[in-house]
């Protein structure tokens, strides 16, 4: 499930999730992981943050080495992994955070974007079961908070369970699969965003809004007459429920990135790209793009206008992709893709 | 016509690096126009604004307010930043005082003014931000919301023709996030003329009547949103994303072959340029001390609010609200939807609500509305 923790300043995310991995002790009550309580001594503690890691929101708070590789190495040769692994671990993770080019450098000369990947990536050197994020894009560009995202649905298609805390309504509708909503201190709902949405008052008395293709949906069905459900998360989806059946849908040209970049054909129509391997390789062939972020919704925005795009994306991703165009069928047609 | 403010070939290096955080930069910032600096994480927007007030000189170029030249000797500075305020990003770089209100006075008392007059602005001040209540609080008990507010009202007590506001959004929740956002347009309204920074596209093409990108310490663009947002290479370059709002309404007009202009800001323009809407209508009952009795309580009607000093005496009274927030947004979405709503405003807001329900009508929908005061 990929779960959001949603709430206002103050309302006890950051404190919820030190609960999560034992920096912090419940007064009372117990928290379980993977069913059995959690012990709070040294050894079990060290075993536990093995499988469950944080992200805090800001990266000094994480960052202690003085260059990068040492930053991220010092998870694994605190869990005593061997160092031929260790050396595997940290070139994967800098490379899933496009920080690979940076891994001699002296932490403190990082800009704050990259501070922030370096902290993901010591985290994901761990390899945890549980990766927890909070805030992952505040203080990000857009362009950055969209390249941290994809790299969260990479962790989840390879079977991370993600955990995200963000007072953005729009990236948690987005995103989420089931949210839980704090206020004060308490946790007021569980369960899938929708029925949390609706509710206005609800939402007014958490210091929240209402996430935009939620209330441009609402307000667009009950202006048509039509059901609110299937709720559209994304402005493809909305398009797709608000086209006409006789509607022109553009087609979709799969290209399956595996080593070589060379064959991207130059058709007519804006080229997407989709995962860390495709991005960096055509970085550095210069090929002409047009959808380098959130690529997967600009084609298929373009589909829904009768446009057709050509979409490269790491071959290995090719389920992800697939089914995240196929989503579009529960509101309108889903585009061709050859 | 004379930029309000304006740089000419504007340079400036910090200290110990050799690629200039400004470069050459010719900006004019349009009086009475709603502008927005946009860029990514170092572009140079925050160096730009301690241009505008004078905190950083350059190297080379000039800076121009009111067409005069800054002058850099200390009276002259004294006199620019009570015309040209700056509100930081981080509260904490701005509010040194121990309490509320001998934070907010620290810049008029320094201003040489009476005291009857710093009493006058700090007790404004404190009611424009919503800050009354917590007048006598040590503002190291603040919360950053609070304090943010905090360091507004201490730049509002100046009374300033230029409020400059470096992503003033950033870290708040989306209720205050769009509170702030309101009391910007307020204030732009009443004639404060406002210049934000952010990296915020969403909120960027909400609120701007023009836009000057920054990407690197260079400007590249200035002039309305869609010109900007409408030539995909130079967004992507500028390490942003196009608007929601922007892309929806692109695929949409495509869609069903209806042209991209008029451009909606907003989920009501949105709406409004794209369905058939109903007749509902929006009674606006500005602020006054008998409010209470004005408001009808019926299930039926639901009642908004737009103003900072209506928020605080509808709360106050704890009257049933339904939308304290996005009140204008809300009550007409309810109106489009054929229902009767109540937008209860501050006074000086009355004409602004006006303006945007005239706004509406360039995207088709009329909505009948009375004032009732």
């Amino acid at each position: 499930m990929k779960t959001v923790i949603i709430g206002a300043n103050g309302a006890g995310k950051s404190t919820m999730f030190y609960h999560f991995n034992g920096i912090l002790k419940p007064k009372e009550g117990t928290v379980y992981y993977d069913g059995k309580p959690l012990e709070y001594t040294r050894d079990a503690l060290s075993d536990l943050r093995n499988k469950v890691s944080i992200v805090v929101q800001n990266p000094d708070e994480q960052i202690f080495s003085s260059t990068v590789e040492e930053d991220v190495a010092f998870g694994p040769l605190n869990m005593s992994i061997e160092r031929d692994e260790v050396e595997r671990r940290i070139v994967t993770s800098l490379e899933k955070v496009g920080m690979l080019e940076y891994r001699e450098r002296p932490t403190v000369k990082l800009s704050y974007g990259q501070r922030k990947r370096v902290a993901l990536a010591g985290a994901l050197a761990c390899e945890p079961e549980v990766l927890i994020l909070d805030e992952p894009t505040a203080g990000l560009d857009p362009q950055m908070s969209q390249e941290v995202m994809e790299l969260v649905n990479e962790l989840c298609l390879a079977g991370t369970t993600v955990i995200i805390s963000t007072h953005d309504v729009d990236l948690a509708y987005t995103w989420a699969e089931e949210i839980h909503v704090l206020r004060k201190g308490k946790l007021i709902y569980s369960g899938s965003p929708e029925p949390f949405f609706a509710n206005t008052e609800e939402v007014a008395l958490s210091g929240l809004v209402k996430p935009h293709t939620f209330s441009i949906n609402s307000t667009f069905e009950s202006l048509r007459g039509r059901d609110e459900a299937p709720y559209p998360r994304t402005n493809s989806q909305l398009l797709a429920k608000l086209s006409t059946p006789d509607a022109k849908i553009g087609v979709i040209r799969m290209i399956p990135f595996d080593k070589e970049i060379s064959e991207i054909p130059q058709v007519c129509g804006n080229i997407g790209i989709y995962g860390s391997r495709t991005r960096r390789a055509v970085r550095e062939s210069k090929t002409r793009v047009d959808y380098y972020f959130n690529a997967i919704e600009g084609c298929c925005l373009d589909a829904m206008s009768g446009l057709d795009s050509v979409l490269v994306y790491d071959i290995e991703l090719e389920s992800l992709v697939r089914d995240t165009i196929s989503v579009l069928g529960k509101f309108g047609k889903v585009p061709e893709m050859i | 016509m004379d930029g309000l403010i304006e740089t000419k070939d504007l340079v400036y290096f910090y200290d110990g690096t050799k690629t200039p955080s400004l470069d050459s930069i010719n900006i004019k910032i349009t009086p009475g126009k709603k502008t927005v600096i946009l860029g990514a994480n170092g572009a140079g927007k925050s160096t730009l604004f301690y241009h505008f007030n004078a905190i950083a000189k350059p190297h080379s170029g000039v800076v121009l307010f009111e067409g005069e030249p800054l002058k850099y000797r200390k009276k002259a500075l004294l006199g620019l930043r009570s015309k040209v305020a700056v509100v930081l990003q981080n509260p904490d770089d701005q509010v040194f005082e121990s309490t509320v209100e001998d934070d907010i006075a620290y810049g008029p008392t320094n201003l040489d003014l009476p005291q009857d007059e710093v009493k006058r602005r700090v007790e404004d001040a404190l009611f424009q931000t919503g800050l009354t209540e917590f007048r006598k609080k040590n503002t190291l008990q603040l919360s950053y919301g609070q304090r943010k507010r905090l360091a507004l009202a201490g730049d509002l007590s100046m009374k300033p023709e230029v409020l400059i506001m470096d992503e003033p959004t950033a870290g708040l929740d989306p209720q205050m996030a769009l509170d702030l956002m309101e009391l910007a347009e307020q204030l732009h309204f009443n004639g404060v003329n406002i210049v934000l920074s952010t990296h915020d596209v969403d909120l960027a093409y909400a609120w701007a009547d023009e836009i000057h990108v920054l990407r690197k310490g260079k400007l590249i663009y200035s002039g309305p949103s869609e010109g900007f947002y409408s030539d995909p290479v130079q967004v992507h370059m500028t390490g942003v994303m196009p608007p929601s709002m922007f892309t929806v309404n692109k695929n949409l007009a495509h869609m069903k072959e209806i042209p991209e202009a008029p451009y909606p800001r907003t989920e009501t323009q949105l709406i409004s340029k794209m369905v058939e809407v109903k007749k509902g209508s929006l009674h606006i009952i500005p602020l006054s001390e008998d409010i209470v009795s004005k408001v009808t309580d019926s299930t039926d009607i639901s009642v908004g609010v737009f103003g900072t000093a209506s928020r605080g005496l509808l709360v106050e009274n704890r009257m049933k609200v339904d939308y304290l927030f996005n009140g204008f947004e809300s009550c007409i979405s309810d109106c489009m939807n054929g229902r009767e709503s109540i937008l209860v405003c501050d006074t000086d807001c009355v004409d602004l609500i006006k303006n945007k329900i005239v706004e509406l009508k360039r995207f088709g929908t009329d909505i009948e509305y009375d004032v009732r005061s």
